[in-house]
Parts: structure tokens; sequence; C-alpha cells
């Protein structure tokens, strides 16, 4: 099993930024001086909505890391809160040509299964209004293929990837997890217990606060890797579900999966997708997306990864706000592959011109109780895979 | 693959509902016959996905690409409407091209409708390579048949229709027998009812002509199933058509039944040999 260690490094000390809030654990930033005056910009305070002046400086002296697993830390830092979605980015070399992914902040790779899958019958893709149809059907080339194909390449990038890893009971869970657990490359696991599109797609697990649980705590037995649980939209309460899988110890949340739908093939009069039943995602679920977050945040204290119709810079702060550690962009790559580059660039301009040193801190100011959930900082930890 | 505003220079509706746009995209015109472009329709449009266009010709000399699409939704509503100056998001070129065996001389082409943007661009890529074109056409009704103007002067083109008011009186894949002998290799392009009938009768072509295949084959042994040697082998070639998502391979949204497993169109594909493609899914 293999530990990662928090690696410190000096912290430079920049014109406008204050430095590291001082923790207890052992960050060693250089001696303390008189904090640096805050840019006079702060008076305005974050929440507000300007447009971006860029100031270079400023920019570049915004801290845009999250760190997604505080339960274990230094193993999961991000260098920005810009991940893209699993089933949307392939397994990172896809769009190699056309996207620096590198600049990301993570990657979350196509659902994962034990044993290769095929997939449903074509045709699995429709466009909704403001939105997307999918049924996909987890195929893939199955766990061993993964490791053998793409680890060894992710383990020469500095960019994380996330592994969703899909199962039909959580003995699979938990037989793919064992199998991707201290490969390199690999640096963490993203429970996708929430495939609408397959029989048995772990939707069971879902739905249930007992099931979701169990099957948490089966996977977080077998692995120290950053644990991350998807949650689907298509239950009735979503906060009893996300206790429970913060109970059985994982060490993040991403909301929200699609949500079920069908489309008609009106000329044929019969279901337009092959599998009847798609995935619905993209503009028109940002909404549900929205709330399952700001009560999925109010309701656990690790950090939540808001998914779901996030286009644009806008959109990626309105998620912040609701109590969104970091978001997943998804169906907006499909449009423009370059929207989480350009959202991450946003974000940093943002921060400068509202005078946050760190994007953090926008994180659940709309919650009640504003900033509560400000999570501590991480500044000075890098990732190291 | 690149990605590139390409601007609109012309456009004009050659067929009912059917449109012809020019526009200005010199990164695209090194792409070659079956390669396509993912073009994406603007913010307020409310659509989220890009739309896949076969590219039906490319000038080199001017910097400039064509693209043949029928009104079917509101992207295609939406780009038909679309005025000289328009400046649109070009992904590509994306894909794997038509092969062609150098041996080739006689090559026959088969569009069904719309199914002629697919092969278009072969028609210029053969004849400016020396080879003999037959195109054959089919339309469900002389409104719709591709205009000739519209072809070089060298191809030899063919149409047949549904209801027989133009050329030949049924399918267009009626007329391929009389032309089976002759070609060299076939390449078509169409609904997948019109391609698979067309992989059914090249299925029985060696037998029927009394083609022996003796010894070794030129280039030692038969090439690796999906790989540009194998497709160049194929007597037919076919380029497909599905609803896509990311058009790069990572959505696996366009997949449709290989022989050997799911495939994706805009990867493995567009163009397949036809032995490639389960034609008849279990």
């Amino acid at each position: 099993m293999k530990t990662k260690r928090r690696v410190v490094t000096a912290v430079t000390r920049r014109r406008d930024y204050p430095g590291p809030r001082p923790r207890k654990s052992a960050i060693v930033g250089p001696p303390k001086t008189a904090p640096a005056r805050r840019p006079a910009a702060s008076a305005a305070g974050p929440g507000r909505d300007p447009i971006p002046a860029v100031d270079g400086v400023r920019a570049a002296a915004v801290d845009l890391s999250v760190d997604l697993a505080p339960g274990r830390p230094g193993t999961l830092v991000l260098r920005n809160p810009v991940l893209v979605a699993s089933g949307t980015f392939g397994y990172g070399i896809e769009y190699g040509e056309v996207v620096d992914v590198e600049a990301l902040g993570a990657i979350c790779c196509k659902g994962t299964t034990l044993k290769p899958r095929a997939g449903n019958p074509p045709p699995r893709v429709t466009e909704t209004p403001a939105g997307m149809l999918n049924s996909i059907g987890l195929q893939n080339p199955g766990v061993d293929g993964v490791v053998e194909r793409y680890a060894p390449l992710w383990a020469g990038w500095q960019v994380p990837v996330i592994v969703n890893v899909a199962g039909e009971s959580i003995e699979e869970y938990v037989a793919v997890v064992r199998r991707l657990d201290g490969v390199p490359g690999i640096a963490g696991i993203e429970l996708n217990i929430s495939c609408p599109n397959v029989g048995k797609g772990g939707i069971q697990f879902a739905v249930d606060p007992e099931g979701a649980g169990s099957v948490t705590a089966a996977v977080r037995r077998v692995t120290d890797l950053p644990l991350m649980v998807k949650l689907s939209p298509n239950v009735a309460d979503v906060r009893v579900i996300a206790r429970a899988i913060e109970e059985a110890g994982a060490d993040a949340i991403s909301a929200i999966n699609t949500l079920s739908g069908i489309a008609i093939d009106r000329p044929n009069r019969r279901p337009f997708l092959g599998n009847v039943y798609g995935g619905l995602s993209g503009p028109a679920i940002k909404p549900v997306a929205l709330r399952v977050v700001y009560e999925v945040a109010q309701a656990v204290r690790i950090p939540v990864v808001g998914i779901g119709g996030i286009a644009s810079l806008e959109d990626a702060l309105e998620f912040l706000y609701a109590g969104a550690a970091a978001v997943q962009v998804g169906t907006a790559i499909f449009a423009d592959p370059t929207v989480p580059l350009r959202i991450i660039e946003g974000l940093r301009a943002f921060c400068a011109a509202a005078g946050v040193p760190a994007a953090r801190e926008l994180v659940g100011l709309a919650l009640p109780g504003g900033r509560r959930r400000t999570p501590p900082s991480v500044q000075g930890v890098e990732y190291r895979p | 693959m690149r990605l590139l505003a390409a601007e609109l220079i012309e456009g004009r509706e050659i067929l009912p509902g059917q449109f012809l746009q020019t526009y200005d995209a010199p990164h695209l015109t090194s792409a070659r016959a079956g390669q396509f472009v993912h073009v994406r329709t603007p913010d307020y449009t409310g659509l989220v996905l890009r739309r896949p266009f076969s590219l039906n010709t490319v000038d080199r000399a001017s910097g400039t690409i064509t693209i043949h699409f029928r009104v079917t939704g509101k992207g295609t509503e939406w780009l038909a409407r679309s005025r000289a100056g328009e400046r649109l998001e070009m992904l590509g070129p994306l894909g794997r091209p038509f092969e062609v065996d150098p041996r080739s001389q006689h090559l026959l082409l088969v569009a069904g409708g719309l199914g002629i943007a697919g092969v278009r661009l072969l028609v210029d890529e053969a004849i400016a390579a020396g080879r003999a074109v037959t195109l054959l056409f089919g339309a469900a009704r002389a409104a719709d048949v591709y205009p000739s103007a519209l072809l070089p002067d060298e191809v030899e083109y063919v149409v047949a229709t549904d209801d027989g008011s133009l050329g030949h009186h049924g399918p267009v894949t009626e007329l391929v027998p009389d032309y089976e002998a002759w070609a060299d290799q076939l390449f078509a392009c169409g609904p997948f009812a019109m391609l698979r009938t067309l992989a059914h009768q090249a299925a029985g072509r060696d037998a029927r002509l009394g083609v022996a295949r003796l010894g070794r084959r030129r280039g030692g042994r038969t090439p690796a199933p999906g790989t540009a040697r194998a497709r160049r082998r194929a007597w037919l070639q076919v380029a497909l058509e599905q609803h896509m998502g990311c058009a790069v391979g990572a959505c696996l949204g366009c997949v449709v039944w290989g022989t050997a497993g799911p495939v994706r169109v805009c990867r493995e594909g567009p163009v397949f040999a036809a032995g490639e493609i389960a034609w008849e899914p279990a």
C-alpha cells in the first residue's frame, strides 16, 4: 500500500498575500513577519461579481489550491479547484492535442469496472433542451486494462488522475479498488454508486443510506487512496445518504451524477436511445445540482465537489458559493474543450479583482452562516504523486 | 486535430433544405476524404453539442473548405441562417480517411442522399490522382438529386431514384452489380440500411466473379483489422454516421458494434472496411 507524504516547501512571500494562516500541523514557512497589507479591493468584499480586471501580479498571487482529502493531508491537493468529470474526458489523452491537461486541477477518468464492458447498444447520445442524454453503459477496458494502458502514462503527469470506479456488487467495487491501490499514477478513487445507465450500475447503492455507507466502508477498508463518492440526484433525501457516506470514511463527496431520462425518436415512434434510458447532463440540470450541493455542504464536513451544467466562470462561482470546494466540468467540454482552462484563468482573475487571496475563501458564501465551511489552508503543501 | 475559428465566406441552398457552405479554414485543408470537422454552434443557441460534418471539398490554394448539410434540427437551422462573415469554431480534421489502394485504377463510389457529402472529396482526390471514378447516387426523388454541375466533368455520374422520376427506378444498390467487375474498390456513404446491403453484396463478390486468391497476397500477411492497411485492402469501405458527443474518442457516445467489439465512429472511423462492422447485431 502506497503511502503519500505531505511535502512542505518554502512559501514564497508574495506582495499582496498575507501568507499562510498558522496551523497546528507542521507547515513551516518563512519566519513570520508583519502581515502584509490586504489589497484595497478587498473592501468591496468577495461575493459581488465585478468584471475581473486582470492584474498580472495580483492574479499570479491568488491561491487556487484545494485539498480534497483533508483527512489524509497532502494526498490529494489540487492546484486549482477545476476538475474534468468522469466520462467526458476519456483517460486524459483524447483531448491532448487541443487541451493542456497539466493545467487542470484533476482528471476523473471514465468509469472503470472489474471486467471489460462493451457498453450499451447505439445510439448512445442525443441532444435535449439545454443538455444531453447519454447511455454509454460503462464501456471500459476493465481495471486491468486501465492499469496497464493508462496508469504508466498518468504516473508521469503532474495533474492527479482520479479513477472513477463502478460495480454491480460490493465485492466488485472492493476488487477494483484493491487492484488500483498502490498503482503509481492513480491519485484517488471516485466511487460511482450512481450510474443510471446499466441495470446494476451501482445505483442501488446510491438510493439508500445503508447501501451507500456499506459500499463506502468496504472500499475504505482496502485502500488509503483519497476516496470520493459520487451521489445520485435520483433520491428522496440526499443529505441522509451524504452523511452515511461521510461516516463510512469517504474523504470527499461529488454531486451530482446524471438524472435519468428518455428521448423519443418521433419519426420511428420509439425510444431514441438503444438503451431506452439515458442520463441527463448539461445546463438543464444545474439548478438541481446546486440544490444538492447546497444541501450536502450543510450536512457533511468533508469537501463537496459540485458537478452539473458548469460551463463558465459564473457557473463555477455559483457552485463555490453553494458550498462546493471544487467543481467538475463535464458536458461543456464537448462544446468547448477549453472551458475548464478558461474557468481556472477566470477564477484567478476574479479572485485578484475581488481581493480574495485564496479561492477557497469563496466556498460556502451563500450557505446559511456564510463562511462556515472555509476549508483549512493548504498553502505550501504540494501534490506529489 | 486543431481547434480554430473558421469564417463563413458563402453559403447557398443547393437542394431543398440542403446547404453548401464555404469556410475560410486553412488549418483544415490538409484533411483527406472521409475525415470530418466538429462545428460549434454559439452559446446563445442553447445547444450543448457540436455538430459533425464531413469535409465536402477542400481547396488548398485558397485555404477554404466546404460542408454540405441538410437542415434537420436547431443546430443545422441556425447554421443555414448564418451569414457571410460569421466565425465558427471548428475542431478538426477528425477521424480516419478512406484508403485507396495504389493499384486501384477504377473507383466505384456509392452515395445515398446526403451521403454524397461523405464521398465528395474522394471524387476530387481520385481524379487528381488520375483514377477513373463512377459515382452512383441514390435519392428519393428527382428534386433531391445532387446537381451534376457540382461534380468534376471526369466523373461518370449515375442516378437512381426511389420513385423513378430520374434515372434508375429503385434503390441505388441495384446498380452496383453492373460495376462489380469493373471496380477495383468501392467506397460508400449513406443510410445504414444501404451500407448493409452493399456489405452483403460485397461479401459474395469474389465467388460471383470467380476471383481466386492464390498464394500469399502482395505485402505478406493479412493486415491487422482496424489499420489503414486493412482498409486499403478492402474492396468495400464505408463511412458511417452517428450522433456524437466529443468526436475525439473520449465519451464513447458514437460507438457502433464492430465484429471485434465496439468501435468509435469518431476515432476508429468514420471510414471502416465493410468487414469490420457487425451489420446484423445480435
